[in-house]
């Protein structure tokens, strides 16, 4: 596994299994949030922690499985209560080979589940709820968190609540009476930091030496793997990486990246894998779409800039037309379009969103009256013509 | 893109391709083909039963060089993409690919699993314009299902919310990806004369991404979509997503592991020029041809499809004193081309993005064609002053006060429209004003232009359209009419009836716009949004002096 290099994870993991297994042994409820930006492992230690309990108490099997059993919402499918109570009604029944009435209603399905609860804690049989993106799931009303909660206190049930989230602050979004009911276990997951980043790096790229890749090739592999590592350019790669965005699963994209540009002749990882991997996972998109652009296209974008130095606070495409106008009149450039292709023009730049219009969506108004406004920042408009293969002396001086 | 789908089409005629699902179900004459189906030639409907072949790119697996030369320029993007999809089975992290319009991405990830042989889901979000739509095409097309008259055209599933659609793609993913496990026990036992499938991996695509951001449900589906892999956590499943906007666009309060950014830069002019020159029936004539004019219209746009659109009538009038048009053109002739097409470059500078209209496409022109003059974006003609649609009398009368109401302020009505119905002329502005006063008028005035047309309530459009139609009947007065006699009647009882619905025409034709409602007033406000130029023509041809009429410097 690729965390077991990583202490606090194994910490964070510790905990989590002594909630989740106090509540199988001893037959109570808990709740716990976990929280952490997102790829930092929180939902991996969860998945972990699960399938060792499901080892560990593999001796009450009873009919319908084991012991512990999951129950799975998202709250990017489920926010909405109805959805949610269906799913897990859902769940319950395909976990105790019932039969699922997509017809059932709210109170149906919200009777049915307490009616489970209370089976299963008779039985001793723990169900994890486990709700992802947990923040979603305090929209509204929050009667599916209520429900939950309520349900755990009152029915004698051995149930586990762990809400899963990437706002830190998840917890203050519950409304009074379901934070009463919540026990305020919160467990914290970072990203790792630089030498944990190595340790990771080593772990997941080194070839397992007694697999059945031939011994010698994967024992030079990881020499030159671990040559690399102490290498001054990977160094200062992998320090531009964690200035980006360290998580765990930015470093598998990373890597993934990386490995994918693996050249297979030589069969070997090279510095050049790692530094386009870097290149093409951090792109600079308006520098991209200033350099497609054509010069026509250049000419409207220096215009509006004009407009708003000169501080206007709002201006549409007829405004963009006059100063394009008195370029041209003032400096007798060739580049002098009619109204139309110049629209149209604009409209490219639109799409491709460099600039918007400043009134949102609601105005019925066409295209040249709307008051319009740039989404890239001066520097970046100068930074991207100097770029620009074909852009004419007299744009640069101007946009200057 | 172009030089793809001709070859394409070359191609088909000649052989005979396998039949698949995927293809139209047409058992007699040839189909033209589209980007996903091939062309098919009649040959024995086989009734196979669906299997995971169904999702293969029809017709036969290219090369890898075949592939490269159909996409001149494209070398790095396709060898990328080649990298990230990996070996067979190899699982794979989600694709972003984006880029200009135009720029291949669709056309090469096609053809690159047609080159792959490996089974693929592809919908593109313009033709499914909503979740649901989306969802149950995805499943229909996991279960070998096509909409025919048989089942009523109906989805094979009903899928609306997101949570069932997830469910049922697990269930449909994890089907086939076991289907394919099986295929390939049976295959390794018995010689299959059927089409093989290289891999277990089953691909989504999803193009046109960027148009998603415009649906009412954008906040959930985007980053449904995006976590999609997350969610079904099948790793037999890769996601690939297409969109002309970058990924930076796509941002949203909920977060995401982004997917792992492609992109596809807009051709340079070389690769233009390989691809422009492709199937043309004499390379080296239109090579000269692009020598003349491929740099001045790059400077307008490099969009390949903006460009070849212009081009095609371009290169007519570049031809036209040729008399044999397969020989090559030496320095003389080039020269002489070019001082032929010189003075048409210009003008073509100024209409490239024009839409031609269907009667001058193909026919030979003698003139520069008519436009389509319903939208102002549209280039206009400068030797054309014609209509080219017809309206009604009324309404045309209708479309003039709306544009005089738009365009004039609503104070002037009364100097512009007295009660006899004649211009006045503004007799009461006669006196000469300062020097100054000009100068701020002027700068008013421009600011009136640049805001655009102004709305107005119904009450003034019929009170500007009753003071217009009196005048128009006087001037009509002394000729002989046999035409509809509704206008001339003098009455104006039936015409009103007729201008309400003629009204609600035009909204519908968006000419005139309506506005949000004023809520003091409580009356829906109207706009005319359409170009002065087509206002002048509309009213020459009723023979109405609109030049008096409107508000100008």
């Amino acid at each position: 596994m690729v965390l077991q290099n990583y202490d606090v994870i194994l910490f964070l993991c510790s905990k989590l299994k002594f909630i989740v297994s106090s509540s199988v042994t001893e037959a109570c409820n808990n709740s716990v949030l976990l929280l952490g930006p997102r790829g930092t492992g929180k939902v991996a230690v969860l998945e972990l922690v699960l399938e060792d309990l499901l080892l560990e108490y593999p001796d009450m099997i009873t009919l319908s499985g084991g012991v512990v059993f999951q129950i799975r919402l998202n709250g990017l499918l489920h926010s909405d209560d109805n959805s949610a109570l269906k799913e897990i009604a859902r769940q319950l029944c395909v976990e105790h080979q019932l039969v699922f009435s997509k017809m059932a209603s709210f109170d149906d399905n919200s009777e049915f589940m307490i009616a489970m609860l209370r089976e299963c804690g008779l039985a001793h049989k723990t169900v994890v709820f486990v709700l992802d993106e947990f923040d979603l799931f305090t929209q509204g009303k929050q009667r599916l968190l209520y429900a939950l909660l309520d349900a755990m206190q009152s029915v004698t049930s051995q149930a586990v609540f762990i809400g899963v989230s990437c706002r830190l602050d998840a917890d203050q979004l519950l409304e009074k009476r379901v934070k009463s009911r919540f026990s305020h276990r919160k467990l914290l997951f970072l990203p790792p930091s630089e030498e944990e980043i190595y340790r990771l790096l080593d772990h997941v790229l080194s070839l397992p030496v007694d697999s059945n890749l031939p011994h010698d090739y994967a024992m030079e592999f990881n020499a030159k793997l671990h040559s690399m590592f102490s290498d001054e350019r990977f160094r200062q790669i992998i320090d531009s990486f964690m200035n980006f965005s360290p998580t765990v699963r930015h470093l598998v994209k990373f890597l993934f990246r990386a490995v994918s540009d693996m050249d297979l002749k030589l069969s070997n990882l090279s510095f050049e894998n790692f530094k386009s991997a870097i290149s093409s996972l951090q792109r600079q998109p308006k520098m991209e779409c200033l350099r497609d652009c054509s010069i026509l296209e250049l000419y409207i974008l220096v215009c509006m800039k004009r407009l708003e130095v000169k501080e206007q606070n709002s201006y549409s495409f007829s405004a963009v037309m006059k100063e394009y106008k008195s370029i041209h009149d003032s400096f007798q450039t060739s580049d002098y379009y009619s109204q139309d292709v110049c629209l149209r023009a604009f409209e490219h730049i639109l799409q491709r969103g460099l600039v918007c219009f400043a009134d949102g969506r609601g105005r019925i108004q066409s295209t040249e009256f709307r008051p319009v406004k740039l989404l890239i920042s001066f520097a970046e408009l100068s930074q991207g013509l100097k770029a620009h293969h074909l852009c004419p002396a007299i744009l640069q001086k101007l946009a200057a | 893109m172009l030089g793809w789908f001709l070859q394409k089409r070359k191609m088909g005629k000649d052989e005979v391709p396998l039949i698949t699902r995927r293809t139209t179900r047409s058992s007699s004459a040839t189909a033209i083909s589209t980007k996903n189906n091939v062309v098919e030639s009649t040959t024995s409907t086989n009734i196979c039963s669906p299997s995971p072949i169904d999702l293969l790119y029809g017709g036969e697996p290219i090369d890898l060089d075949v592939l490269l030369s159909n996409f001149p320029g494209r070398h790095p993007q396709i060898r990328e993409l080649l990298q990230i999809l990996g070996p067979l089975n190899a699982p794979m992290l989600p694709v972003f690919v984006y880029g200009g319009p135009s720029t291949g991405k669709t056309g090469i990830l096609l053809q690159l699993f047609r080159h792959l042989n490996r089974p693929f889901v592809y919908s593109s979000c313009r033709t499914c314009y909503s979740p649901r739509i989306l969802f149950e095409s995805v499943l229909n097309q996991l279960s070998y299902h096509q909409k025919n008259s048989t089942n009523g055209y109906s989805s094979v599933k009903r899928c609306e919310k997101p949570s069932d659609f997830v469910n049922f793609l697990r269930e449909a993913l994890v089907g086939i990806v076991k289907s394919l496990k099986e295929n390939r026990r049976k295959s390794k036992s018995s010689k299959k004369l059927e089409r093989s499938i290289d891999g277990n991996m089953v691909y989504l695509i999803f193009d046109k991404l960027e148009l998603v951001k415009d649906w009412d449900k954008s906040s959930t589906i985007l980053p449904l979509l995006f976590n999609l892999d997350s969610m079904l956590n099948i790793p037999e499943v890769g996601l690939i997503f297409i969109s002309s906007t970058p990924p930076d666009t796509f941002y949203s309060s909920m977060g995401y592991i982004e997917p792992i950014p492609l992109y596809f830069p807009t051709y340079n002019e070389d690769d233009l020029r390989q691809i422009l020159v492709r199937n043309q029936a004499n390379p080296k004539l239109y090579s000269s041809f692009l020598d003349v004019v491929l740099r001045p219209f790059c400077r307008i746009t490099r969009r390949l499809d903006e460009l070849s659109a212009v081009f095609s009538p371009l290169f007519i009038e570049y031809c036209k004193p040729l008399n044999d048009l397969a020989i090559v053109p030496n320095e003389d002739l080039k020269r002489k081309l070019f001082s032929n097409l010189q003075p048409h470059i210009s003008l073509f500078l100024n209409e490239t993005f024009r839409v031609l209209s269907q009667s001058s496409l193909g026919a030979e022109r003698t003139k520069d064609g008519e436009p389509r003059g319903s939208k102002s974006k549209v280039g206009t003609c400068e030797d054309s002053d014609e209509l080219d649609f017809h309206m009604s009398t009324s309404a045309k009368y209708l479309l003039i006060s709306a544009f005089l109401a738009s365009r004039n302020p609503a104070t002037l009505d009364a100097s512009f429209f007295d009660s006899r119905g004649g211009s006045a002329d503004g007799r009461k502005r006669r006196r000469k004003p300062s020097e100054m006063a000009k100068g701020q008028k002027e700068a008013e005035e421009q600011e009136l232009l640049s805001k655009g047309p102004g709305s107005f309530p119904l009450e003034r459009l019929l009170a500007i359209f009753q003071c217009i139609t009196s005048v128009a009947e006087d001037s009509l007065g002394e000729e002989v009419q046999e035409e509809d006699s509704l206008e001339v009647e003098g009455q104006n009882n039936p015409l009103m009836s007729d201008v309400l619905l003629q009204l609600s025409t035009l909204c519908n034709a968006n000419f005139i716009v309506k506005g949000g409602t004023c809520p003091l007033e409580g009356s829906t406000r109207y706009r005319s949004v359409v170009s002065e130029d087509l206002a002048l023509k509309v009213a020459k041809s009723v023979k109405f002096p609109l030049a008096k009429y409107v508000y100008r410097r």
